[in-house]
């Protein structure tokens, strides 16, 4: 089920300690996930590798979250991409626009619940 | 001279006679030159002569007037009211002249006209011969007198109804008038402050700024628009705004300073509560970026929480789990912390040491957050050392956050926002770049009005940079900003630099 060492789940969060909870939880699943704190640097990684699944945040220094999520679909129409944020809530227009638009999979709000993040891996890894 | 040494040599007492008429010819011609009328009268109350003026005021002919009784050639309303022959009789038998008197005659079908009169007793080797009556007609000085009053008495009223201060000075700042308004505003009436100066009126902080207003006075302008506060009898402190004039004499010689002053204690309250509702608006803007950075913190906390009810076995991992609980709570504490400062009413609106590097720094945090949703990268160039104004630290932070807020709401596709802080001579001069959508040559000079804006609807209000302006001007600094329409705007807030040595002025 779990491809040893394929690290096919991206995490993107300029803040590093929500890529170490992130990265923690999957870990605690048995995966090890690629992680950056860089909207471009995501892109590029999303460009060389494929990724089953993406958290991304909405709100990057660099690169709009949902801008990011559009230019890696369109690089690879099966990734899931799961937007993680504190910004936004899960009924805010843009994120239903985004979620109706199949752009983004999955919407997950800061605080982040663990059993979220583990249920959408889930979904994934046993795919 | 040469004309009269030509003539023939005349007898010696044709020669006297001649001189004695040389002098009566310049003595009537003296009197007839005279505005005045003039009339000797003798014992017998007779009129001896009349000069020019008296005979055509009168309308009469010498012939019809000298050798007259006086009664028979003054109006009988005159004779009697002036008591004409009472008064010549007195001058005779006292040898005295009379005070000056006034009386005011209206002929049948003419308008009333006032003439002011002396009796002079003229006398020759003791022997009072006749009396002098001097008689001028002054209507026209009273009339015009009586104007001035008017005028007088009307402007009076008006500077006493006025609700403005409205007070005259000396050069070096006496006061000379006071309004009612004055005495009202500051307790105090005219004579308790007529030997004091106007800066010893003026509050403590504000006192050496409106000596150094003064001194523009000699130099023969204005001291312009000022806000100083006056200390009242009771010891408060009013806000005033001031406008001061000099008045010059004829000669533009500058021979006294009048200021009008304006109570803004109610304009203050309004202000305060403008202030209030732009920061809450200000707020309003500023919440998106503040969840999401509070939350950043909160998330992570709780994932570490999460880690630990699990009971993980690592003992080093649960110390990792501990210490970013802490730090997490930290940091969203803090950022509340800054909001809060930032919420708070500012108060009392003393003026205080301010380091403005902190309060631009403190602002840019705030503004950081939002700046970050934005993908608006921000720098700063800022010295290290403290940069001391004297100020009002919640409406100094106020006046950024907006500033900065104004850059951000300008790129709303992201962008750079730069500020930097220097000093400039006796001022520090922070400059607020942004590469936003820039402002229209034709709107830059409205964007310091109240209420102008560019934003929709819903999205500001309109008061940001009028708030700002209010801000700057509050602490005796300029502020303006240029432009180019698609490539961004630049403001410029100048502040005069603490001195050290007058911190208490």
């Amino acid at each position: 089920m779990i491809r040893n060492g394929a690290a096919d789940i991206l995490i993107v969060d300029d803040e590093p300690d929500i890529c170490w909870a992130l990265t923690h939880i999957l870990k605690g699943m048995g995966i090890v996930p690629v992680t950056t704190t860089s909207g471009r640097e995501a892109l590029r990684l999303a460009r060389s590798q494929r990724f089953a699944l993406a958290f991304v945040d909405a709100k990057l220094p660099d690169l709009d979250g949902l801008d990011l999520a559009r230019r890696i679909r369109e690089g690879d129409a099966a990734v899931r991409i799961v937007l993680v944020s504190g910004y936004f809530y899960r009924d805010d227009a843009e994120v239903r626009q985004a979620m109706a638009a199949g752009l983004i999979t999955d919407f997950v709000s800061k605080p982040i619940p663990h059993e979220e993040i583990q249920a959408i891996a889930s979904g994934v890894v046993s795919r | 001279m040469k004309k009269i040494s030509r003539r023939a040599p005349r007898p010696a007492g044709e020669a006297a006679d001649s001189e004695a008429g040389r002098y009566k010819k310049l003595y009537s011609m003296l009197l007839d030159a005279s505005p005045s009328s003039v009339l000797l009268i003798d014992s017998q109350m007779r009129v001896v002569s009349a000069n020019r003026n008296f005979l055509e005021k009168a309308h009469r002919s010498e012939v019809e007037t000298v050798g007259q009784r006086i009664d028979a050639v003054f109006p009988p309303a005159i004779a009697q009211q002036m008591d004409l022959t009472g008064l010549v009789r007195a001058a005779f038998e006292h040898n005295r002249p009379t005070r000056g008197e006034r009386i005011a005659y209206r002929a049948p079908g003419l308008a009333t006209r006032t003439y002011y009169y002396r009796l002079i007793p003229f006398s020759w080797q003791g022997a009072i011969e006749h009396v002098m009556l001097l008689l001028e007609d002054v209507t026209e000085q009273v009339r015009l007198g009586e104007e001035n009053r008017r005028v007088e008495r009307h402007l009076a009223s008006v500077v006493e109804s006025a609700s403005d201060i409205v007070l005259s000075t000396t050069v070096d700042g006496r006061i000379l008038t006071w309004n009612a308004a004055a005495e009202r505003i500051s307790g105090f009436t005219l004579s308790e402050v007529d030997t004091r100066t106007f800066f010893d009126l003026c509050a403590e902080p504000h006192r050496a700024r409106a000596r150094r207003g003064f001194e523009t006075v000699k130099r023969g302008k204005g001291f312009g628009v000022a806000e100083w506060d006056l200390v009242t009898k009771s010891g408060a402190l009013v806000p005033v705004s001031w406008v001061g004039s000099v008045m010059k004499n004829d000669r533009a010689r500058v021979v006294a300073v009048v200021a009008v002053g304006r109570d803004l204690t109610e304009r203050r309250k309004f202000e305060a509560h403008l202030l209030q509702s732009q920061k809450l608006a200000a707020l309003g803007l500023l919440a998106g970026g503040i969840a999401h950075e509070i939350r950043n913190p909160l998330s992570i906390a709780s994932s570490a929480a999460q880690f630990l009810s699990e009971e993980p076995e690592d003992p080093e991992f649960r110390r990792e789990c501990t210490a970013k609980i802490l730090t997490g709570i930290q940091r969203a504490s803090r950022i509340i912390e800054n909001l809060l400062h930032f919420a708070r009413p500012a108060g009392q609106p003393d003026m205080v040491r301010v380091d403005l590097v902190r309060i631009v720094r403190d602002a840019a945090m705030l503004a950081a957050t939002q700046a970050g949703i934005q993908q608006v990268n921000m720098e700063f160039e800022l010295p290290d050392d403290p940069v001391l104004v004297s100020g009002v630290p919640g409406l100094l932070q106020q006046l950024f956050i907006n500033l900065f807020l104004n850059a951000l709401g300008a790129m709303p596709g992201g962008g750079s926002l730069r500020a930097t802080l220097d000093r400039a001579g006796a001022e520090v001069r922070v400059r607020i770049t942004d590469t936003g959508c820039g402002i229209p040559a034709s709107e830059i000079e409205r964007i310091f009005d109240p209420f102008y804006t560019t934003r929709p609807m819903g999205k500001g209000t309109g008061l940001g940079l009028s708030i700002c302006y209010s801000i700057v001007r509050q602490h005796f600094g300029v502020i303006d900003g240029e432009s180019v329409e698609g490539r961004g705007s630049t403001f410029t807030v100048k502040l005069p630099l603490l001195n050290e040595g007058v911190v208490g002025e």
